[in-house]
């Protein structure tokens, strides 16, 4: 594929875009900022400091090693970690200007918009056609015959209707891994959501269905905003407009993906993305 | 390190032993190997055969015992409510060639509506318990307070069901009687279904005592099984709903559940085989009343169990044996429900597991 697409795109010409696409183009130009945000579980301090912005239709990849804090940055964003016993944050995390531990926000409706794609496919012990449109029902935002026309588009969406339109009341777990994982994309997407989060989307998939994903991750922008983490130094470059490096519980070096690679401007980050460090 | 040097003195040992015979050490002691194996595989199959073996003894004997009665009181005993052992003083008379006492006449319709409705009370009851149990201790609470939880709930499964019916005919029953059914009774409206719950309530002996008392005993069944299942449930497929912004009972109902549906079911089914075989508990919480169906949920009544071990006393008097035949038959009778509602348990897990994700999986 044509690899410099995405990068050749400068974020002025993203905002054109988007101001036409965009009815809401008065809307702040970040849909995720986050504003001097420490996170910590008990006394252990996992990332400090982190103040980033998310421009609005972009996909952002969070790359360092093992421990350095990129997935428990990504969990916070959704705040599936606010669940987690001993979890502390500092500095805070906006959602369209608004703090997501507000009290005016509905911790279910944060989760409709900013959803999420995990390390392995996980869907529900229900039908393929349930699995898609099991949080529009939850939220209430189709019923009856609607579901049927919800479960299509986001199956045809995720080029997965062909392959189950057959068996859409089988069981998933008879799907190749895979399909699995598209199939949890399209359930992701059946409920609207402004942001997806990626965790490692592609870890547990061979090389086939990992092209499909990151295929699809391109098109979903930029009506999306995408945060993925990866250990896959390609899929970074391939897919993401930016990138940003964690090492050590810290936010190292952030920028457009091309320079990040090419132009690091940190000793860790060269280190790391050429292969010198794990 | 200490066993695997006693291994090698004892095998140079024996080998020594086996070179002064001019036996090859090596194979002596495959053939040793081979003889161990085939001893294992020989017990493996004969212990594998006696639960079968013991369950189709148990029925032959009950069928062969209950054969004489069967004949005599014939289909009817299904839906008859009667329950005369006639004059075992008296003539004694022959039908079909069975002799039996003058006058007596069998027919064990209330036992088994007592039997099903006992056991139907207790799972009702039961089940949300259970299930709402595991949930907690699995989910919700701290370790802390969690494990001793989960001890209590094993310890109150090994009380011994004496102790419980002891418990429900001086205290339990009573208690309810005088301050909790009146209540029901009279604030109940007038209605079909509801109208089963007005009416006199008795002293506390009765059909309604005796699902409360055997729904509290199958409660540790079906609660400590049901939470090693959730421990088995994956998180990755909880977290996917969370994140998707499903509630915390939107999980447990789509997710959680559904993802052990089998394994509940199953764990039902050994609690429902408890209910319905209980015998001395229910015998003392029931009123063991028998020949008539209870009016309405307060109401003394019986089952085939209690009735059994009720009746055996007096029915050893009946010179005939017809008596004792009769019990047989009830107890064929409770064996046959208790099987099909196993295989009908069997089947609801067979159409309900294809959708659900082997455990373990994620």
């Amino acid at each position: 594929m044509d690899e410099s697409r995405k990068t050749d795109i400068s974020p002025d010409e993203i905002e054109s875009v988007l101001e036409v696409l965009d009815p809401d183009s008065n809307r702040p130009r970040d849909i995720i900022q986050t504003d001097g945000l420490n996170l910590r579980f008990g006394e252990t301090s996992i990332l400090s400091g982190v103040n980033m912005n998310f421009p609005r239709g972009t996909i952002t990849a969070l790359i360092g090693p093992t421990g350095s804090g990129k997935s428990t940055f990504l969990r916070t964003l959704n705040r599936m970690n606010d669940k987690v016993r001993g979890f502390r944050h500092e500095g805070d995390v906006k959602l369209e200007g608004r703090s997501i531990w507000g009290a005016d926000q509905d911790l279910l409706d944060i989760r409709r918009r900013v959803g999420m794609l995990f390390q392995r496919p996980n869907p529900f012990p229900m039908s393929i056609k349930d699995n898609v449109v099991a949080g529009v029902k939850a939220h209430g935002i189709a019923k009856g015959k609607q579901l049927d026309v919800v479960a299509e588009t986001r199956l045809r969406e995720v080029g997965l209707w062909d392959a189950v339109k057959d068996r859409l009341n089988d069981s998933p777990y008879r799907l190749s891994g895979g399909q699995q994982q598209l199939l949890c994309l399209a359930r992701a997407l059946a409920v609207g959501p402004e942001v997806l989060l990626l965790d490692e989307p592609t870890s547990a998939l061979d090389p086939l269905s990992t092209e499909s994903v990151e295929t699809l991750m391109r098109t979903l922008t930029p009506a999306l905003t995408l945060i993925v983490v990866t250990h896959n130094l390609g899929q970074a470059r391939r897919v993401s407009d930016n990138t940003m490096f964690f090492y050590e519980g810290r936010l190292v070096e952030h920028g457009p993906t091309k320079s990040l690679f090419d132009q690091p401007r940190e000793a860790d980050t060269a280190r790391y993305v050429n292969g010198l460090m794990g | 390190m200490a066993s695997e040097n006693d291994n090698a003195m004892s095998r140079s040992r024996s080998s020594m032993t086996f070179a002064r015979r001019g036996t090859p050490p090596r194979r002596a002691n495959a053939r040793r190997r081979h003889r161990e194996d085939q001893l294992w595989r020989v017990s493996a199959r004969v212990a594998s055969f006696l639960p079968f073996a013991g369950l189709i003894f148990v029925i032959v004997v009950l069928a062969l015992k209950a054969w004489p009665a069967a004949q005599v009181n014939g289909p009817s005993f299904l839906t008859s409510s009667s329950w005369l052992p006639g004059n075992t003083y008296g003539a004694v008379v022959h039908t079909h060639g069975v002799a039996h006492p003058a006058g007596s006449a069998y027919g064990a319709w209330p036992l088994i509506a007592g039997t099903l409705e006992t056991s139907g009370i207790a799972l009702i009851i039961a089940l949300p318990i259970s299930i709402g149990t595991a949930f907690a201790l699995t989910e919700r609470l701290p370790r802390s307070i969690a494990q001793p939880i989960s001890f209590f709930v094993e310890i109150l499964a090994g009380i011994p069901s004496v102790i419980i019916g002891l418990w429900g005919v001086l205290q339990l029953g009573p208690f309810l009687a005088a301050h909790v059914y009146p209540l029901v009774a009279n604030h109940v409206p007038n209605v079909p279904v509801l109208r089963y719950f007005r009416g006199p309530t008795g002293y506390g002996e009765g059909l309604l005592t005796s699902g409360l008392i055997l729904g509290l005993m199958i409660v540790p069944i079906i609660a400590s099984t049901t939470r090693d299942l959730f421990q088995q449930v994956p998180a990755l497929p909880k977290e996917g709903a969370e994140a998707l912004g499903f509630t915390d009972a939107e999980v447990a109902r789509q997710v959680t559940i559904p993802w052990v549906r089998s394994g509940i079911i199953g764990a039902t089914v050994l609690g429902l085989g408890r209910a319905l075989g209980e015998t001395i508990a229910v015998a003392m919480v029931s009123g063991s009343i028998l020949g008539h169906v209870s009016s309405n949920i307060y109401g003394t009544m019986t089952t085939i169990a209690a009735t059994i071990v009720s009746q055996l006393d007096s029915a050893a008097t009946d010179g005939t044996g017809f008596a004792i035949s009769t019990l047989a038959e009830a107890g064929l009778l409770l064996t046959v429900i208790s099987v099909i509602v196993n295989l009908a348990a069997r089947s609801i897990v067979r159409r309900s597991s294809a959708m659900s994700a082997p455990v373990g999986r994620s």
